[in-house]
């Protein structure tokens, strides 16, 4: 075993208090509208975004990250590129929270620097980037860390469709295979990707996170 | 530690190639190909000089903007300047005399509104994008505004052939004091048989940077990275066009810009057909960024939706009429 299994996994379970149960990055617009309604209609939404908004933003901020690209620069293209306010504050939020539990669980000199950034007004801590800050001190290779990251945000999401939908624990252990497939061909994708392709969206996952802003009966904070 | 400018992809020798998009300075330098300064570059795959060059330059003079500087070269031009009201904004129409952009081809506009002036630059038709096979056509426009300038960037809107591939990248660098609405209508397409999303890929991207200092420094108010690519799966569906065939958007960036202004624009927009949403960007020294995001089913529905829109915004901001662009 890696040195760094354990710790990968502590990363990345769903247990780790980052909050990630307040959000559904848009799908809660589509459980409103009633275009969600069910496991095969969740299955088409997370497949859009594991394809899209996590590989073009936040897989490839973590790979950006991983070639030695500067850490501020990149957290300030995640905020000007997540246009959807909640959706940047959710980044924003969990991001918070991961750098101070990495810094009292997995301290670094590189998260010092993020942590420091941060709290000087410099970076706003953005999600993807205090989880690759993470892994990469712990050696945890580009590919592994990027696979165990979205993995984990399709494990966050689809579980909260489960509450939200609702939808049966056995329906959502289905929607977690089938998205471990969609995870490995972002993986694929991300290390194509250039700098013109961050973040690129889709017009559709982007207008259902912009109009949760105006939903009035809602589970999720995005 | 290196930053986003100083990567070089495999192979590719010199810094401008390298650096298309995060420097403020240098996004317009000759690409790898485009230009005859970037022979250097290897796997070329535009080798000749741009297209189409457009330079244009805004300044007041005795209350009325007017050009202080212009160029153009190829199939660029403006037509003559006119006024549409008395507010001192002057209008400006893009012409392409060749009708369209084809495989290869570079368009490169570069349009400065000097301090206090006024400028609406439109086009007098959709831009036309034919088949580029093997190639893409490509549009670089770099824009500046000056302190307490005011851009209303209104172009037709966007057609790509069957087989075309198009990019579009657009830089904004602004002051807090100054004002920018540019908008976009981007159609499914055209081809022969009628079937929409035949092109290869259109991608559309906005860089917007607020001057913070004299000394040219700047931060990154908003990236807005457009990309639809047909072939690579379903287009159309939910998380992309959402059933829908056209895609409109408007950017607004103001120091006026706030949450009450996005939500009185949520209302406006709410009662019509389209889907629509919008939100605020970050905000920098005191400025903010509105964008707004329309689905529809034709060119005209989303025209009068952002039509509503910057109706709205000039008779409150300027106390003008609602645009009237009918070509002439």
């Amino acid at each position: 075993m890696s040195g760094y299994q354990l710790a990968l996994q502590q990363l990345v379970d769903s247990a780790l208090p980052t909050g990630a149960f307040a959000h559904s990055l848009g799908f809660e617009t589509y459980i409103d509208a009633g275009v969600i309604a069910d496991e095969a209609g969740f299955a088409v939404w997370l497949g859009a975004y594991i394809s899209q908004s996590l590989s073009y933003s936040d897989g490839l901020a973590i790979r950006f990250f991983y070639e030695g690209v500067d850490l501020g620069e990149l957290d300030e293209l995640l905020s000007a590129s997540l246009l959807a306010r909640e959706v940047r504050e959710a980044s924003v939020k969990m991001g918070l929270r991961l750098l101070e539990i990495g810094g009292e669980v997995f301290p670094s000199p590189q998260l010092g620097l993020y942590r420091d950034l941060v709290s000087g007004g410099l970076a706003a801590g953005h999600q993807p980037l205090a989880f690759a800050v993470v892994a990469r001190s712990l050696g945890v290779p580009l590919n592994e860390a990027l696979a165990a990251y979205l993995f984990a945000a399709a494990t966050s999401l689809t579980q909260n469709a489960v509450r939200a939908i609702p939808l049966g624990q056995n329906a959502g252990q289905r929607l977690l295979r089938q998205a471990a497939d969609d995870v490995a061909a972002a993986v694929e994708r991300v290390s194509h990707l250039t700098l013109d392709d961050f973040g690129a969206v889709t017009p559709g996952l982007e207008i259902s996170q912009m109009r949760h802003e105006h939903q009035r009966a809602r589970m999720f904070m995005s | 530690m290196t930053t986003v400018s100083q990567m070089a992809p495999e192979g590719e020798a010199t810094a401008e190639a390298a650096r298309p998009d995060l420097g403020a300075a240098a996004w317009w330098a000759p690409r790898s190909g485009h230009g005859p300064k970037s022979g250097e570059a290897a796997g070329a795959d535009h080798g000749q000089a741009p297209m189409g060059v457009l330079e244009l330059q805004v300044a007041v003079r005795q209350g009325r903007s007017v050009a202080a500087h212009q160029f153009h070269q190829g199939a660029l031009r403006v037509l003559r300047p006119h006024y549409l009201d008395d507010s001192g904004q002057v209008c400006y129409v893009v012409v392409n005399p060749g009708g369209a952009y084809l495989g290869a081809d570079l368009f490169v506009l570069d349009v400065e509104v000097g301090d206090g002036a006024d400028l609406l630059l439109t086009t007098q038709s959709a831009t036309k994008v034919y088949r580029t096979p093997g190639s893409f056509a490509e549009q670089r426009m770099g824009v500046r505004l000056g302190e307490g300038a005011r851009l209303e960037l209104m172009p037709d809107q966007l057609i790509a052939y069957r087989e075309a591939s198009y990019r579009q990248r657009t830089h904004v660098t602004l002051r807090p004091s100054s004002s920018l609405v540019m908008a976009e209508v981007v159609t499914p397409g055209w081809s022969p048989d009628g079937a929409a999303f035949r092109y290869e890929e259109v991608r559309l991207r906005n860089e917007i940077r607020v001057e913070t200092g004299d000394g040219g420094t700047s931060e990154l108010l908003a990236l807005d990275n457009l990309l639809i690519r047909p072939p690579s799966g379903d287009v159309t569906g939910m998380g992309f066009m959402e059933g829908f065939s056209h895609l409109g958007s408007l950017i607004v960036v103001d120091a006026r810009v706030d949450q009450a202004l996005a939500d009185e624009l949520h209302s406006l927009t709410s009662a019509r057909d389209a889907l629509t949403g919008i939100s605020l960007t970050r905000s920098i020294a005191g400025t903010t960024g509105l964008v707004l995001r329309s689905l529809s089913n034709s060119t005209g529905e989303v025209n009068l939706l952002l039509g509503a829109c910057t109706s709205l915004l000039r008779e409150r901001w300027h106390g003008q009429e609602p645009l009237n662009l009918r070509k002439h």
